[in-house]
């Protein structure tokens, strides 16, 4: 019987470990789009930080603002010096929970619906956020992606009035994220 | 030719100037790190270092400056999309030298192999968790 006891308690450690394992990522993808019908603006950043606890589900992604790739380097300068004022504010921070992240199963392959909020700090702004996005399971492979809409006012972002019909008020940002265990 | 006409032309050829000079830098592309000439070279080591000493002095020393740093590769990373990730070692195992490679550069990525040296040539934006690289490519 004691056996059976110890067993037991060996097993349910072993799931409880498992279940609270952390993953990270410091080559996440996230880009934006800011454009209008008269400017297309768009830039990538290949070098995201981000790390999640499959346990609580806390999670917490980075990007360094002069890791935005441009196709235009006046855009590039523009975004850094005029909009952002990377020197000064050179990060942009997500902290917050993936609030359904029971539902996903790292022993399944799937695609699992995840419902993330916390705040999102961009340009010396916090702003409380939430929004919907995807976890995909494939045997050790864990990726997630999402999509989400800011508001540039929302962070003190703004922009002149002369080429306000370019600069779109809103600014969607995708993610994609590729993680690995972190041992 | 009259005074006026001359002064006309002179304008015209002006506005036309300053136009084609305002398009070429409104489409300018960034820079091919690549292709540029003045570096500082130091070891991953180092990079890591001045960063964990004092990140104020480093971003000033060598945020927005291309860089050629050496170092032990650790791991190497290609993902779907062809985005190319070299990560050098600093002494450090939480953190490392992240270098994000030119789309046009994976190839070389493919062959490395971790554990050997390389020089890397990037555009350094930063420090996260990382000393972060991007626009990399093997230095000559």
């Amino acid at each position: 019987m004691k056996q059976y006891i110890l067993l037991s308690a060996i097993l349910l450690l072993a799931v409880t470990a498992f279940s609270q394992e952390r993953y990270f990522t410091k080559n996440g993808h996230l880009s934006f789009e800011a454009g209008t019908d008269l400017e297309d603006i768009n830039a990538v950043n290949n070098a995201a930080t981000s790390v999640f606890d499959a346990g609580t589900g806390q999670i917490e992604c980075a990007v360094l603002i002069k890791g935005f790739e441009f196709k235009r380097a006046l855009m590039q300068e523009h975004f850094n010096e005029n909009y952002m004022e990377s020197d000064k504010y050179p990060k942009a921070i997500f902290k917050g929970k993936i609030i359904n992240i029971d539902k996903v199963n790292f022993r399944k392959d799937g695609s699992y619906p995840l419902t993330i909020k916390g705040l999102l700090e961009i340009h010396g702004a916090k702003k409380e956020i939430e929004t919907n996005g995807t976890m995909i399971i494939a045997g050790q492979a864990v990726s997630a992606h999402a999509e989400f809409t800011v508001l540039l006012a929302d962070y003190n972002i703004s922009v002149p009035g002369v080429v306000k019909d370019k600069i779109s008020k809103t600014a969607t940002v995708k993610i994609n994220c590729i993680y690995s265990v972190l041992k | 030719m009259h005074m006026w006409k001359k002064t006309i032309t002179i304008l015209v050829i002006l506005v036309i100037a300053g136009g084609a000079y305002g398009w070429y830098l409104y489409n300018k592309k960034p820079a091919d790190i690549r292709k540029q000439t003045n570096c500082i070279e130091l070891k991953a080591t180092a990079l890591a270092e001045a960063f964990n000493q004092d990140e104020a002095v480093a971003n000033r020393l060598y945020v927005e400056k291309v860089l050629i740093v050496s170092g032990k590769v650790s791991n190497v990373q290609v993902d779907n999309a062809g985005h190319a990730t070299v990560f050098l070692e600093t002494g450090d195992p939480l953190s490392s030298i992240t270098c994000g490679f030119y789309d046009d550069e994976t190839g070389s990525v493919k062959k490395m192999v971790p554990g050997t040296i390389v020089r890397v040539k990037g555009n350094c934006t930063g420090k996260l968790v990382d000393v972060i690289l991007n626009k990399c490519s093997l230095a000559e």
